[in-house]
Order: structure tokens, then sequence, then C-alpha cells
């Protein structure tokens, strides 16, 4: 372990013409993180990822990995990454098999790990000899995660990428995270699912519109949290009041509450109500922010 | 990066294209001095260019079948608007495909995050595709060089016309190619880029001839790079290849050296 961070982004902008792609964002991302970029569609995550790789050329401020900045050290940095985009896209003429052949030549790296990645991720021989443009979606997923692990890369970047996967796939993408992390590698991990952040991530950084809104521990982020609970009772009960909990709206037997902090208290409470059903339903990444981001600027 | 990766997948992409135009060229080519050494043609195009108006038989002369002898057949078939019309769709396709159009399909997004220099990727496209032009024209004067020796017309004043003609049609199709990939480098879409492309290939090619009939818009000439080809005329010694050469020579290396400056620069999308 050393102490200079993975990846330092100091006031980085970039601006399309008139329109703010990001606005100077601040983070650091340490080595042997699973460190989390979560933020809506369109709030600047993609930009952020491309400044990195150096694919985009920032308006303003700057950016290193591995201590090198960016600008002048793309060739070393890039040799040392892996990276999957966020709509992954390979030849379509290709077959899988060509593909991963293709990508081991430009990397220049050996290709023994692509065939326990391969077999990891079930990708079958028959799906190998098909054209990537007659894949499913998810079968194309997987064969970009193989592309950007397979060269055993000490920083991992990764957009948005458990999209089009299943939920066993999803769970076994989780494991490899966790080995990769394990074996030494950094991932900054980009993605507007809150609970998939919460499952791997050590710390978040949440952007939105452009603007870094928050850097968190993964705890400091559960205590912050709001749930919504919606509780249907067998019979209207008056005055329904509830510990760290505020009634947002009731219509006839169904309460919509918001819910933050402790759920112990809550359970207790709940157990002496009449109770026919109750759902936490996941927040929107959305409803996080205008819930609980905004509240603190309030308060 | 392996060096050859990139330049086999262009090829590996391309390769139905590239094979096709090197057999079409060759068996044209072949066709053509066939025609003109087997058929008695002379009294036919007599007949159709005493049709001609003065300022169309010069063209016809000029473009076409120089005095319709074997010299003039062997020059036309490397001007046949289908000749120039292939090297045309492979100089405009394949880097429109590769920058442009891999911009458009998120494969460049891919590729970059490799550790590849962007120089080295466009030098790759560029020196690919100028290789390919190269086995097309080979093609088109092995079509040509086999038929003059089969029908006994092979001389070294014939090869060295063909030669010249044959370099000179590469640096014209290098140039169309070099300011495709200078619009490649630029914008996002495949098909747009292709399309402009070949719309100011066109225009060159249409105004040349405009010019060449009219006189007042002669001027246009020397800024048209069609002027700069003219086989029948290098078959005759009418032209000279070494100024075509600079001329095309300067063109391609202002196209390569702004799209090289302006492909480090852009952000990929």
């Amino acid at each position: 372990m050393t102490d200079t961070p993975i990846i330092a982004v100091e006031n980085l902008s970039k601006n399309y013409g008139k329109t703010v792609g990001i606005r100077k964002l601040d983070f650091q991302v340490n080595q042997g993180e699973i460190f989390g970029f979560l933020g809506p569609n369109g709030a600047g995550k993609t930009t952020t990822i491309r400044l990195l790789l150096d694919l985009l050329r920032p308006t303003s401020g700057r950016a290193s990995i591995f201590g090198l900045p960016i600008r002048n050290n793309s060739l070393e940095i890039r040799r040392r990454c892996g990276y999957l985009p966020g709509n992954f896209s390979a030849y379509g003429e290709m077959t899988g098999t060509e593909f991963l052949r293709f990508v081991a030549e430009i990397s220049g790296k050996e290709t023994a790990l692509q065939v326990q990645l391969v077999d990891r991720f079930s990708l079958a021989a028959g799906d190998l000899a098909q054209k990537i443009k007659h894949l499913s979606h998810g079968t194309r997923q997987k064969l970009g995660i193989v592309q950007a692990f397979f060269h055993n890369p000490e920083l991992l970047i990764l957009d948005e990428p458990t999209i089009g996967l299943d939920p066993l796939m999803q769970e076994e993408f989780y494991r490899l995270l966790l080995d990769f992390q394990r074996n030494g590698s950094t991932i900054f991990f980009s993605s507007h699912n809150l609970p998939e952040v919460e499952k791997v991530c050590h710390r978040v950084a949440i952007i939105r519109a452009g603007e870094l809104v928050a850097l968190e521990t993964l705890e400091a982020l559960k205590k912050k949290r709001y749930r919504r609970l919606h509780l249907t009772l067998r019979e209207e009960v008056e005055n329904v009041a509830l510990p760290e909990a505020e009634l947002l709206s009731q219509i006839g037997r169904v309460y919509n509450f918001l819910v933050k902090g402790n759920v112990e208290n809550l359970l207790w409470a709940l157990a002496r109500l009449p109770v026919e059903d109750l759902v936490f339903p996941e927040p929107e990444l959305e409803e996080v922010f205008m819930t609980y981001y905004r509240r603190d600027r309030d308060e | 990066m392996n060096r050859m990766t990139y330049p086999h997948f262009i090829w590996k992409t391309h390769r139905g294209l590239i094979v096709f135009s090197v057999l079409f060229t060759a068996a044209l080519q072949f066709l053509i001095i066939f025609l003109i050494t087997s058929v008695d043609t002379a009294p036919i195009f007599d007949a159709i260019a005493k049709q001609l108006p003065a300022r169309l038989r010069i063209l016809f002369n000029e473009q076409f079948m120089n005095r319709l002898s074997v010299k003039g057949a062997a020059a036309f078939g490397f001007n046949h608007p289908l000749v120039i019309a292939l090297f045309g769709i492979i100089a405009t396709v394949i880097p429109a495909r590769h920058i442009a159009g891999e911009v458009e399909s998120g494969t460049l997004e891919l590729l970059l995050s490799y550790p590849v220099r962007r120089r080295t990727l466009l030098f790759s496209l560029w020196s690919s595709t100028a290789t390919f032009l190269l086995f097309v024209i080979a093609g088109a004067l092995a079509g040509s060089v086999s038929a003059l020796l089969i029908f006994h017309f092979f001389n070294a004043e014939v090869f060295g016309g063909l030669v010249q003609i044959a370099a000179n049609l590469w640096l014209l199709a290098v140039a169309i190619m070099s300011y495709t990939l200078l619009m490649s480098v630029f914008w996002k879409e495949a098909g747009k880029t292709g399309t402009r492309s070949a719309a100011v290939t066109l225009s060159f090619y249409f105004i040349y001839f405009i010019s060449t009939l009219w006189d007042f818009i002669a001027f246009l000439k020397p800024v048209n790079i069609f002027n700069y080809y003219q086989p029948q005329k290098l078959m005759f010694g009418q032209q000279s290849f070494l100024k075509d050469a600079v001329v095309l020579g300067a063109l391609i290396i202002i196209f390569a050296i702004l799209a090289f400056r302006q492909f480090e620069r852009r952000d990929i999308p």
C-alpha cells in the first residue's frame, strides 16, 4: 500500500460549448478501494470517466492516476487500467473469440485469465463462435467484463457494469469485484443504482448535474439514508405515529411514511399495530437526492 | 500494441471490396486492350467522334482513347469512370468507417482505452488504406501488362507510361483518402463523412470536365485535383509526372498533418 491516491481529481471541469458536463470535481480514490460513483443518468459520470481515460480533454482542472498526470502519461496509465464502457459495443462483425484475441493483441497481454473469466461468466463456446452483432445484450456485457478484467489491471474503471446482466450474473460480478479488490486492484465503479453500490463499495461519491454533492463512506451514507415505507393496516387507525418516521400521506388503510435512521424502534412500534402488509420500496436515486440531500442543506 | 493488429482488422473488414476491386480493374484493363487489339473499333469511334462538337471531340481524345491507339486504350483503362468510382469508394469508405464510424459505434472509445497511441492508430489506418489502394492499382497494372503481352503489344515505352499512370492514380486516390480522413477526424458519423467526401470528389470530377469544355471557368483547373491526373497526356508525354506527383504529394502531406493534429486533440464522445 502507498499513500499516493490511485486517482486524484482536482477542480476538474468539462464544458461542451455552453453546456456544463462536470464542474469543479474534487475527489481521491485510494489504493485497494472499491469506489462507487453514483448519479442519475446525465449527471456527468461518463464524462468524468472519459476524462480519466484521456478520451476527453478537460476544460480546466487536472487529474492524475497512479500519481501520474493523465495528459502526459495516458499510455502508461491505460496500460495499467481495465475499462468497461457504459454502452459496451464491440466490433459486430467479429465473433466473441476473435474479439477477445483482438483485445489481447492490442493490449499485448496474456490470455490465460480470459479462459477463467469466460468460464466464470458461463460464456458458452457456441456464444463465442457467433458474430457479436448476433449476441444478446447480456452476453455482450459479459464479453465486456472479460475484456476489462483479463489483463489483471491495477485499476478497473467500470461504467454501469451490471446493465444487462441477469441477477445471478450480477452476483457473480460482485464476487469478481471483491476477488480483484482482495488481490490489490482498485475499482472505480459508476452506477445509478444505490443498492448495488451499497453492496460492494467502501466509499461513494454522488454527482448530480455535473457537481459533486457528497463524498461519503458507506456507513455515513447509510446513516443518512431515508426510506419510504408503505404500510397497509387491516383497519383504519387514527393518528398513526411511528418513531423516526414522518407520515407523508394516507389513503384509506394505506399509509406512506418517510423513515430515517434506526428501524429497530420502528419495528417495535409496528408490532403494536394491526399490520396487513408492509413494503420498503428501494428509493430511486433521484428520490435520494430530493429527500436526503435537500433536507441536509435545509437543515 | 502489436503493430499489425489494427491493419489486419481493417483488412479483414474490407477484404471483399479490395479483392473484388483488384479483379475488376484487372479484368477491365484486359478487356479494353483486348477489344482495341482484336476488334477494329476505329471506324466506330471515328463515326461517333465526327458527330461530336469540336470541344467534346477534344475532351474525348484527352480523357479517353487518344487516337484510338493501344497506348491510348491502356491509359483509358486507368481513367474509366468505373475505375475512378471504385478508387473513390475505397478511398472514402475505409477512412470514414474507421474513425467517424467507430466514434459513432462506440468502438473507438474502447480501442483508445487500451494502450494505443492515437497517432499510431491513425497511421495504421492511413497506411493500410494506402496499401489496399496500391493492391488495386497493381491489379490494374497486371491486367494491362498481361493483355499487352498476350497480344504482343508490350514494350518498354508503354510499360513506362503505365507505371507513371499507376503511380499518379495511386497519389490521386491517396489524396482523396487523406481528405476523407481529415473529415473523419472532425465528425462522428460514418454516413455523413462518406457522403460529404464523395460529394467533394464528385464535384471536383464534374467541375474538371466543365472547365475543360468552357474557357470562362478554365481558371479553376489548377485548384482541381483531377487536373493532376491526366493518363492520356502522361502516356503520350504531354504532361509532367513529376509536377503531378509533387502537387498531389503536397496535398496528401497537408491533409495528413491536419488530420493527425485534429485527432490528437479531439474529444472522443
